[in-house]
């Protein structure tokens, strides 16, 4: 291991760094969230704290190597916490569990890629303080160790951390039992994976001894000690092992003192010096803020030196009983660090993580390309010295084919590396929900589907503040009170339902609430109160157009009663960042049942099939995603309906707008652009809403990379981005979204500057409507 | 005026590399390091809602460049592409922006004494003129006046 001096750390390294210090977050916030449920459900898995422990302890490591002070300090103060937990020296509680996550949130903040220069150091230093408050460690009595017939030296070579995990189980009244498993060193990581999953809920795996006196120096034999509420046969039967291999521990039929072998904890201690440091080596905290230099992996500065890495316990033990195997313990310890799955890829940054085997692919394929040029300039060659045009016209037909083929899975290859499950979102979101209900004093259930779809990284990013602005809303204003919950019969714990998953070239994200919902008539009075919009237009709201106020900046309902309240940041937020990608908001909701908000996303950005249309003689492009039919249009067909044409669809009506109207775009004076005598209606659709969109003409179908506008051109409202469809024309990139939008809201609300244009005159300084002249070409 | 005809070479000093460009019959210029391309106008695809002065955009190998038409900023007399239009390629507010002229003419390297402050020209003058640029004219050569614009200005922020 390398030391490079904190002053100067390598920007690579440093990016590394921030990589795997998130994605460590990432798991650890997880498994204090299966913790923390764990203990709710009075059944904490101190397999998930010993989890969580490590995870901490690496971090630390990390940070020490990369010169991060303030972090190593940080995971540092927390490790000793959990490591005070694990050994049952501190009662675990909601209480410190707290305190847990709060050390994630801090941790994650000062690791938050763009604010790594700007110290935060009040918090920290606060946060040092309330480690130090919480309770000193106490010491469990080992009273449990004599009810059970343990072999003394069994108990000799328990590390403190298994012998306190095998009392509590005493204590709960399990039975102990041994298992006796032989296991192919070449698999053994896999082995033992599978023996953990099919102890889950059966057995708890309390330590793993290797047996004495191996035959096979291929294989490893181990007794694992298990502690389960099952009898022998049923977990025999459960298990599916051999008869012979499972031993129950007796239960010693009365508490004796003395007399027979009882290791108990003084023997421990004396047994294993090493392993556990006597309480006094615990200096009292607050500890003295003192730069973490060493790494911890090998001699940690680190209160209670060597106890912790299972490691080196594990060679500990070890080598008296079975040298030989010694090398399979690494092994044995990865195996039990490795989490069941993957860890997710950090989101927050601008790094993507990648399965290899896709590079990989992507690598082949242009090896392939690579073939095709040089088969171009071998044609080329071959052209100059012979002149043969016609076979190399077949030639080159052939190889432009072979080329298209390799950039198209050249493209789609690129595109499934940027994509990453939205469960990285979600896992967050479950943090979130359990630290404001708490917060709230209300009970929440949060339940995930559809968590492994996959969206574009970019969009990702784009919905984390969104969905975590609704979830917050929803416990904050959707949620009653627990009192108000049972008077209206429901049950006490809400649920909150985050439902992913795709329809087409979109994905689907659902929040749910069975909370109190949103009364439209209060959120018109509210919109009326603050002057969006006056009382007769207010009267004139339907249900959906009332729900729609949510999403205006500045809105909130504070003064009125408690349907929705502002903390300062809106919805609005919501729809903007939505906006951005293209994406869509919607909300439903009863009163007194709850409320539903859509997020309607497109799955990637980078490649759009697209629709080529003209407009009064002027190129767009619309994604075929949003485009559901597309039809002739007879100007007679058109009825106006309080102001707004609309076409029949198959018996429905179908509101159409008029693209070159809307855009108010003139007719050029050349021949290009002649007033068609027929138009075609494109059906578009986003989340609920349908509309037909009247084009000129159709050219077709065509896969663009969609390339956003320039700065000049933010403030813009109504397009995507534009593509150059060849040939140096630029077509620009509708953006359905804006165009629904623009054209359901009730025209009291859009006509009025402040209300839906507010974001866009206040990034472009232009009034809301500017039109430009005729083009330059 | 006519009698003190000054030798392009004799003067020294710093020089300011300005190119010159032709908008509605008038010569202007802009410094040349802030100008990173010159392009013959692709088609522009005009934007619609876009601010005032914006004429649209076009693709540069593929990426998406907004066009700005000076000519409706210095309030002159716009017309249609021509076999001389030239898109300038320069660097705004953290962005590439297409500029577009009528003509390109040359790149005068111009002394100290030969920029005039745009306040010779009296009163309140237009933010997005920097000055005035009289190069020592060559024999023969008629006297020439250059408007230096503050590409800072004149570009969309």
């Amino acid at each position: 291991m390398t030391f490079r001096p904190p002053d100067a750390p390598d920007p690579r390294a440093r990016e590394e760094f921030l990589s795997e210090a998130q994605e460590i977050l990432e798991t650890v916030s997880k498994d204090l969230l299966l913790l923390d449920q764990s203990l709710k459900r009075s059944e904490p898995d101190l397999d998930l704290l010993n989890d969580v422990f490590r995870g901490v302890h690496t971090l630390k490591g990390l940070a020490a190597m990369f010169g991060f002070q303030q972090v190593g300090r940080l995971a540092h103060d927390v490790e000793n916490l959990l490591d005070d937990l694990r050994l049952g020296r501190t009662p675990l509680t909601l209480e410190v569990l707290d305190l847990c996550f709060e050390a994630v949130d801090l941790l994650s903040r000062i690791l938050a890629p763009e604010r790594l220069d700007e110290i935060t150091s009040g918090d920290v230093e606060a946060f040092h303080e309330r480690l130090a408050e919480r309770a000193r460690p106490e010491r469990l009595d080992a009273s449990e160790l004599e009810m059970v017939e343990l072999d003394p030296s069994v108990l000799a070579v328990l590390t403190e951390f298994e012998e306190k995990r095998v009392r509590s189980a005493i204590s709960r009244g399990s039975d102990l039992a041994w298992l006796k498993t032989r296991m192919d060193l070449g698999s053994i990581d896999g082995s033992l994976e599978d023996l953990k999953r099919r102890t889950r809920g059966i057995a708890e795996i309390l330590t793993y001894l290797p047996a004495a006196g191996a035959t096979d120096p291929n294989a490893i034999e181990l007794e694992i000690l298990l502690a389960t509420r099952l009898t022998r046969e049923q977990l025999r039967g459960s298990l599916d092992v051999e008869d012979a291999d499972l031993t129950l521990v007796a239960r010693r039929p009365t508490l004796r003192p003395g007399a027979t072998a009882r290791p108990a904890s003084p023997a421990t201690s004396a047994a294993s010096p090493l392993t556990q440091p006597p309480p006094a080596v615990v200096p009292p905290a607050p500890r003295t803020p003192a730069p973490i230099a060493t790494p911890p992996p090998g001699g940690p500065a680190h209160v209670a030196p060597p106890e912790t890495p299972s490691l080196t316990q594990h060679v500990q033990l070890r080598e008296p009983v079975a040298p030989i195997h010694a090398d399979a313990l690494p092994e044995l310890d990865m195996a039990r660090r490795a989490a069941p799955e993957l860890p997710p890829p950090r989101s927050g940054a601008q790094t993507v993580r990648v399965d290899i085997r896709k590079l990989d692919d992507l690598m082949n394929v242009v090896a392939e390309l690579a073939v095709v040029r040089s088969d171009l300039r071998r044609l080329g060659e071959s052209l100059a010295a012979t002149g043969n045009t016609r076979q190399t016209a077949t030639e080159i037909a052939r190889l432009a084919r072979a080329f298209e083929r390799r950039l198209l899975a050249l493209q789609s290859g690129i595109l499934e590396v940027r994509m990453v499950p939205l469960r990285q979102v979600f896992d967050k979101l479950a943090r979130v929900v359990r630290q404001i209900a708490r917060d709230h004093g209300k009970e929440v259930r949060l339940v995930m589907t559809g968590a492994e779809t996959e969206v574009d990284k970019l969009i990702i990013e784009e919905l984390t503040d969104p969905l975590l602005h609704i979830v917050r809303n929803a416990i904050d204003h959707g949620v009653e009170s627990p009192e108000a919950r049972r008077a209206a019969g429901k049950p006490l714990a809400a649920t909150i339902a985050l439902n992913a998953f795709q329809k087409g070239r979109h994905v689907i994200v659902e929040v749910d609430d069975d909370g109190a919902g949103m009364d439209p008539e209060a959120l018109a009075r509210a919109a009326i109160d603050r002057g969006f919009i006056d009382a007769s237009e207010g009267d004139a709201l339907t249900t959906r157009d009332a729900l729609q106020l949510i999403f205006m900046p500045g809105f909130t309902t504070r003064t009125s009663v408690g349907v929705l309240s502002g903390r300062g940041v809106g919805l609005d937020v919501v729809k903007t960042n939505l906006g951005r990608v293209g994406g869509l908001v919607d909300v439903h909701s009863e009163l007194g049942v709850g409320s539903r908000f859509s997020l309607t996303l497109p799955v990637t950005l980078a490649i759009v099939p697209s629709l080529n249309v003209s407009v009064a003689g002027r190129p767009f492009v619309i994604p075929l995603s949003v485009v559901h039919e597309a039809f002739a249009l007879e100007a007679s067909a058109i009825r106006v309906v309080d102001g707004r044409e609309v076409v029949s669809l198959r018996d429905a009506t179908l509101p159409i707008l008029s693209l070159e109207r809307h855009f108010g775009l003139a007719r050029l004076p050349d021949a290009r652009s002649p007033a068609p005598a027929r138009r075609y209606v494109l059906v578009a659709s986003l989340g609920a809403q349908r509309l037909g969109l009247v084009v000129d003409q159709l050219h077709g179908q065509q896969d663009v990379i969609v390339r956003p506008l320039g700065p000049s051109l933010r403030g813009v409202r109504g397009f995507a981005g534009a593509t150059d469809l060849g040939e140096q024309r630029v077509g620009l990139v509708l953006d359905v979204g804006v165009l629904l939008d623009e054209h359901f809201s009730s025209s009291a609300v859009r006509d009025r500057p402040g209300a839906l244009d507010v974001a866009r005159d206040r990034q472009s300084g232009e009034p809301s409507r500017e039109r430009t002249g005729g083009a330059v070409s | 005026m006519s009698d003190s005809v000054q030798p392009a070479l004799v003067s020294t000093g710093p020089r300011q590399e300005t190119l010159t460009f032709e908008l509605a019959g008038d010569v202007y210029g802009v410094p040349l390091r802030r100008v990173r391309e010159i392009l013959r106008p692709p088609p522009v695809t005009e934007v619609p809602r876009s601010p005032p002065g914006i004429v649209g955009v076009v693709s540069v190998r593929g990426r998406i460049t907004t066009v700005v038409d000076p000519r409706r900023k210095l309030g002159l007399i716009t017309g249609g592409a021509t076999p001389r239009s030239r898109i300038l390629l320069v660097e705004g507010h953290g962005e590439i922006v297409g500029l577009w002229v009528d003509a390109v003419l040359k790149v005068h390297r111009l002394a100290e004494r030969e920029i005039e402050l745009a306040s010779v020209l009296g009163g309140a003058v237009a933010e997005h003129i920097r000055g005035i640029g009289r190069p020592a004219r060559e024999r023969n050569e008629a006297p020439q006046v250059i408007i230096l614009l503050d590409l800072d200005a004149l570009l969309p922020r």
